[in-house]
């Protein structure tokens, strides 16, 4: 076995010390010596996003991303997401459950974090189109995307309320 | 429910509540409106566990050696330098689970572990648990094997072949045969003889896979002393499991516990008993220690037991009015190497075609054989997706020889409704003719469908499916459902149930019908399921039946308690029971409904006349609903579901994409309980069959030593949030007498139409008929290239007028 | 799940750290990781010691400079699809970028990483427990056969990073670091066909740095890219083309023409014979024509990858008929 190596990791806002072999994945850290199990395992590889995190804000895959590797960074999982709001949902998860956006909810924490990142570069409400291409790397087997595409922009519209909706040259750009 | 009148204080309170219906007619405060779903927020807030999610002190890691070979013997197996590593508790082979099993009881012919041979790539055949995973691989790269290896055969046809090698190490019938069925329903080859025109077509429909997003798990512990083995286990079969972990362990039921944590999809594909769940029970009995065992992606598509590749036969007769005159099938089924569910998909493959369509005559004959490949079994739709995906070409094909328009066609087929089936299956109520309508209206077909140019098409597809089977796997008269609901003084119900919630929503819809009942808001209701020592059995996510029959045996139990409890508000009213009603957290007066209480004091009132709040539902089946014949109870339901789907797309007349612009659903589920879940059923199977329809595809490589052609979520391609057309759910309400407040499935039935209204919609916009799946885009061109061709010599007249510039473009 | 193999990690800040540790035999380069550690994860490599770029910040430039645009080896897809300089000075590598698999990966994987990413074969790039049954791998992995090209001795498992081509059309440069001397190499010249060792960078060098030479006049280039489904996928056909032109027009003559096509074998190939395209309006029908043909004499897909090689055959003529096309609209 390699040497573990001690991480300082900055885990939706705490600061995290742990120990880990140095081929071990941030997803494994996040789930199997952090106990964050809200990040999903489901390919292996990087071909589904089921383990999709931010990292220093960008979405990104966890079981292909080193635990070393995100030595001294901000990691979000969706464990952190409904912090910062008093009814402890983001209103992105609020509208997932709305629109019955979830149905066997693993893909779930995946999407949300992808979606969330997107609202947070955007900074606006969302087109479908930019919904779908937001959540491109994320697989899901349950929904056709249909209610899921509906929530985002749904959530999008309520998180950005009195915002600009995007123009047609961001659609272009992002479409 | 027939007795709407009777209404005897004599009688128990049970067969009372059988009998009174219900005090009065009211409107529906719940059932038909949106909910959030139970249990979906503690997903989203990554909270809840699932089966890999669950850590247990001194857990062992589970891993199984997997043949490399697709049919070998096994000469020799030594475990021994296993065994000896540090790190590693224990070692089981083929050798520690002689008994054989099979998810129906007819056809027990797999091992949990190979004993003497292999049969495809991937077979399991020895498993190891040890201190953790990495630990675990080393000591299966230590088990020393040695093969001999057999000719191997990738075809049904080639396995049937009478000098072939045998295949499934329990098989009896010989010559790779694993399942043959023939029925006959009146005279078809007189009947299509004598038509005036025929129709003939051969198809094939390559097998796919479920690809559930989470991979299969499974956890068991010992409890010291009692030696009570519990499973935890990412199924949607818990009770099946249980029946085959006590056969094959060897332990008494009463001594195991299942329970299914949260479920991260299945769509069928967790629906029988993995050797992963005998591998961690019996290490875990072995070693005394928790034992996890999670499949790599790679080993999900080894267990597979996806669709059944089908080559399907099949000549119609019609009338010149485009009556359907006959039908006649000849299929084989390609198994792989065990029978799974095999026996009920190869009569399934003929049994569920005979509606919505009538026809006077019929035959199906399907063979079924092993062959060396990852074992076939039950997918979204089980075993009547491909024999829709013929039929409904077929159709479509008769309705251009027939100028008709296909909608049409359909439309003068249709059986009607508490009508029997050709084959003698009673079909309760039929929405059909309101989904034909609703997408021929919401697409604008008949405008539309005119003017659309070369390359753009639309087409329509019909289907039907079960709500559940009258018959259950095993033969027994015990009810095929039952739910537990007790009440406490606090307000609240909670709901014991042994269904299998596998994303579909059934919890919720189980909180819904208490709630409807009981008239607490969702968040009061507390729905426990599939933990086999809490919950009542129930046979499982499977054949759609979970919300007709499940939800009878809640709405049997709520209704019992509703009687209670209105009985007991009356009492102290000094009015009618019927007066009574509880909605909206109070039990309220109807006719004057000033006067009211919260739920809570009325709980509180019939517990004191009743003692504790408690109530059990139990549901069964009609047993009068089916053929009088061999195989005739197989495809009988309660009640079917019916589908119309309508596709539009564009298709490349140079590179052979084709890009499915717009799906509309149709799906008559009866009574719809809660609209947003039906309406993501019928998005997610829609979906499912498009997925099918242009990409999928669930191979072997048969040149490279039966290698799976890319056991990855890479290799083998579901949709992506950019691939997925738009589609538009649309629910139809014939409401069944047999189902929960008339409801029916919508789980499986709104996939199976959608792949043949692709493939005719891809005719209507370039003409060529797409008789095999995927429709990729090699094929797709080379279909496309070769009409062009024979336009050129004059064999053909163009399809449709040459799109101008603006069309193409558009 | 699927494990790692066992190795130890360095995670330098600086250039010269990580050219130092990157001197330990056998010892790789990790940035992104999405190119990487699946093949790790396969057991195509088992390296003592994998070198993080994590830290190294130096590597994430993007700037003009001496004439060229220079972006660092450790700038993400998803910048390099972004950035106004690159989508200014090379649209059609902002447009390759922003198509590279799915936007997780673009989030991850870097333009040195893209650059270098490793050839890939339906046959290689599977679990070490698939190639065993395969019957023992093969020329790339740990046997000595080819299942592409039966008793072929060269491994040929196809180059398929979609900014390479576009790279190889636009003459980018790549810099290395670490050997005897730092070097600058062309792009063209980095590929070799040779799967098993397809760049000619050694194991000890380091890319930091990619050039791009800003246009001497007036340009339209472009990529173009079939693959299954529109996220996730590596391309199965793909083809970047470049024309340099007298006047910036659809209309306006062609100077110069580079057509740079992908996934055939582990070499970016270089279409030749296009001199008939010069002096021609890029908007004259001819061009294209003569762009498709010559594309579709001269590359022969194999079935190193997905879907029958005939018919990526054609794909390529049809794709880059309308991607010249494109460019005269």
């Amino acid at each position: 076995m390699a040497e573990p190596r001690l991480l300082q990791l900055r885990i939706n806002g705490d600061a995290h010390h742990v120990a880990a072999p140095s081929h071990w994945t941030l997803l494994e850290v996040l789930r199997y010596e952090l106990d964050l199990i809200g990040t999903k395992q489901g390919c292996d590889k990087g071909d589904c996003g089921a383990c999709t995190v931010q990292v220093d804000g960008h979405p990104v895959l966890s079981c292909l991303t080193l635990a070393c590797q995100a030595q001294g960074r901000t990691v979000q999982t969706v464990e952190g997401l409904g912090f910062s709001s008093p009814s402890g949902c983001h209103p992105l998860q609020d509208a997932f459950d709305r629109y019955d956006a979830a149905q066997c909810g693993f893909c779930t924490p995946g999407i949300l974090m992808s979606a969330h990142a997107m609202f947070e570069r955007l900074g606006r409400p969302v087109t479908r189109e930019e919904a779908k291409e937001g959540i491109a790397g994320n697989l899901c087997r349950c929904t056709g995307y249909t209610k899921i595409i509906d929530a985002i922009v749904d959530a999008s519209e309520r998180v950005f309320e009195g915002a600009s909706p995007a123009t047609a040259d961001e659609v272009a750009t992002h479409g | 429910m027939a007795d709407r009148d009777a209404m005897d204080e004599g009688v128990s309170s049970e067969e009372a509540a059988r009998n009174d219906e219900d005090s009065t007619p009211r409107e529906a405060w719940q059932i038909g409106t949106s909910h959030r779903k139970v249990d979906a927020m503690e997903r989203m807030r990554g909270v809840t566990r699932y089966t890999d999610d669950l850590k247990l002190p001194g857990m062992l890691h589970c891993k199984i050696k997997r043949s490399p070979h697709a049919h070998a013997n096994i000469v020799s197996l030594d475990t021994s330098k296993a065994m000896a590593m540090e790190g590693v508790f224990g070692v089981v082979t083929g050798k520690d689970f002689p008994e054989p099993y099979g998810v129906i009881p007819w056809t027990p012919d797999e091992n949990a572990l190979c004993v003497e041979k292999v049969c495809h790539v991937g077979d399991g055949i020895a498993a190891v648990a040890a201190v953790d995973e990495d630990t675990a691989n080393a000591a299966i790269d230590a088990i020393e094997v040695e093969y001999e290896v057999l000719p191997a055969y990738y075809d049904p046809q080639e396995a049937l072949a009478e000098d072939a090698v045998s295949i499934n190490p329990w098989s009896r019938k010989g010559n790779n045969l694993s399942k043959d069925v023939v029925l006959e329903f009146g005279d078809p080859d007189a009947a299509i003889a004598g038509a005036e025109l025929i129709v003939q077509g051969d198809y094939h429909f390559e097998g796919t896979t479920h690809a559930a997003i989470e991979p299969h798990c499974a956890v068991a512990s010992v409890e010291p002393g009692s030696g009570v083995l519990t499973v935890w286990s990412a199924t949607q079969v818990s009770h099946y499991l249980h029946r085959e972990l006590a056969k094959v362990l060897k332990l008494a039921a009463h001594r195991i516990r299942v329970i299914q944590p949260p479920l991260g999809g299945a769509f069928g594909g967790k629906s029988e008993p993995f050797d992963l769940e005998f591998c961690v029970a019996k290490l875990a009995m072995m070693t005394g220690r928790p034992v996890k065992c999670l499949y790599t992606r790679e080993e999900v598509f080894y267990s597979h037991r996806g669709r059944h590749p089908m080559k399907m036969n099949y000549k119609t007769g019609f009338t010149k009015d485009g009556k359907i005159t006959g039908v006649a099938s000849r299929t084989f089924l390609d198994g792989g190497a065990y029978s799974s569910f095999g026996l009920v998909t190869t009569y399934y493959s003929g049994q569920l075609l005979c509606a919505p369509y009538d026809f006077p005559t019929y035959r199906f004959h399907s063979t079924r054989a092993y062959t060396n490949k990852p074992a076939c079994g039950p997918k979204r739709g089980h075993g009547s997706v491909q024999p829709r995906f013929a039929m409904e070409i077929q159709l479509d094909k008769a309705a251009v020889e027939l100028g008709l328009d296909p909608i049409e066609l359909r439309r003068r087929n249709e059986i009607g409704s508490n009508r029997a089936t050709v084959n003698g299956l009673m079909v309760g109520s039929n929405g059909f003719l309101d989904c034909l309508a609703s997408v021929e209206r919401r697409s604008e077909w008949t405008s539309r469908r005119a003017t659309l140019g070369y390359g753009r098409g639309l087409g329509i597809a019909g289907s039907t499916y079960i709500s559940g089977t009258n018959y259950p796997i095993y033969p027994n008269e015990m009810p095929q459902a039952a739910v537990q609901i007790c009440l406490d003084r606090s307000g609240r119900a909670r709901v014991f149930s042994g269904a299998n919630d596998i994303g579909q929503g059934s919890n919720t819809m189980l909180a819904v019908i208490t709630s409807e009942e009981l008239g607490l808001p969702l968040e009061d209701i507390r729905v426990l399921s599939a933990d086999s020592d809490l919950c009542p059995v129930d046979l499982g996510a499977y054949s759609s039946r979970i919300t007709l029959m499940v939800g009878n045996a809640c709405l049997d139990a709520a209704k019992k308690l509703r009687r209670k409890v209105c009985g007991a508000v009356a009492k102290r009213w000094e009015v009618p029971r019927k007066r009574v009603t509880l909605a909206g957290r109070r039990a309220i007066d109807i006719e004057d409904p000033e006067r009211n209480v919260p739920l809570a004091e009325a709980f509180q009132w019939a517990e004191a006349d009743h003692g504790l709040l408690g109530e059990t539902g139990s549901y069964n089946t009609p047993k009068d609903r089916h053929g009088s014949y061999r195989g005739g109870t197989i495809g009988a339901s309660p009640a079917y579901s019916f589908t119309a789907h309508l596709a539009e797309v564009n298709v490349d007349d140079e590179t052979g994409v084709v890009n499915v612009e717009r799906i509309w659903c149709a799906h008559d589920c009866g009574r719809a309980l809660s609209r947003k879940i039906v309406e993501g059923q019928i998005e997610g199977s829609s979906y499912m069959g498009f997925g099918e329809a242009l990409m999928e595809e669930h191979l072997v490589d048969a040149a490279h030593s039966g290698v799976h052609a890319g056991p990855s979520l890479l290799d083998y391609r579901i949709p992506t949030s950019v691939d997925t057309p738009d589609i538009e759910a649309i629910i139809v309400e014939a409401p069944d007498a047999q189902g929960p407040y008339g409801a029916k499935e919508a789980g499986e039935g709104p996939l199976h139409s959608s792949i043949p209204a692709i493939a005719n919609a891809i005719y209507d916009a370039v003409g060529v008929r797409l008789d095999r799946l995927p429709f990729s885009p090699p094929r797709v061109l080379a279909a496309i290239e070769d009409r062009k061709a024979r336009e050129a010599s004059g064999e053909l007249a163009p399809h449709k007028d040459s799109p101008d510039d603006e069309k193409r473009s558009a | 799940m699927l494990r790692l193999p066992q190795f130890g990690i360095e995670t330098p800040s600086t250039v010269e750290d990580a050219v130092r540790l990157l001197k330990t035999p056998g010892a790789r380069v990790v940035a992104g990781g999405t190119d990487i550690l699946p093949n790790l994860k396969h057991l195509l490599d088992t390296p003592p010691v994998l070198v993080s770029l994590a830290a190294v910040s130096a590597l994430r430039e993007v700037k003009v400079e001496e004439g060229a645009l220079l972006i660092g080896a450790a700038v993400t897809l998803t910048e390099v699809s972004e950035h106004p300089l690159v989508r200014e000075h090379a649209p059609s590598l902002a447009q390759a970028a922003g198509l590279v698999a799915g936007p997780l990966h673009r989030n991850m994987g870097t333009l040195g990483g893209n650059v270098n990413l490793d050839v890939r074969c339906r046959y290689v790039n599977q679990t070490k427990f698939w190639r065993d049954a395969l019957g023992g791998g093969c020329l790339k992995s740990e046997g000595n056969v080819c299942f592409v090209v039966p008793k072929g001795r060269n491994c040929v498992a196809a180059l398929s990073a979609d900014t390479v081509p576009v790279l190889v059309s636009l003459d980018a440069t790549f810099d290395l670091v670490g050997g005897e001397t730092p070097r600058t190499t062309d792009a063209q010249d980095y590929y070799r066909a040779d799967g098993i060792h397809h760049i000619v960078k050694e194991p000890e060098e380091l890319m930091i740095a990619v050039r791009i030479p800003l246009a001497q006049s007036p340009r339209r280039a472009t990529y173009t890219k079939w693959s299954v489904r529109q996220s996730i996928d590596f391309p199965l056909v793909s083809a970047a083309l470049r024309f340099d032109l007298e006047t910036d027009s659809p209309h306006g003559v062609v100077t110069a023409v580079k057509v740079v096509v992908g996934v055939l074998n582990p070499r970016p190939r270089v279409v030749g014979k296009l001199d008939d395209v010069l002096g021609k309006k890029l908007s004259d029908p001819a061009v294209a024509r003569i762009v498709s043909e010559a594309v579709h004499k001269q590359c022969k897909p194999l079935e190193n990858v997905p879907y029958e090689a005939p018919y990526r055959r054609s794909m390529l003529k049809v794709l880059t008929r309308r991607a010249v096309e494109g460019l005269s609209q």
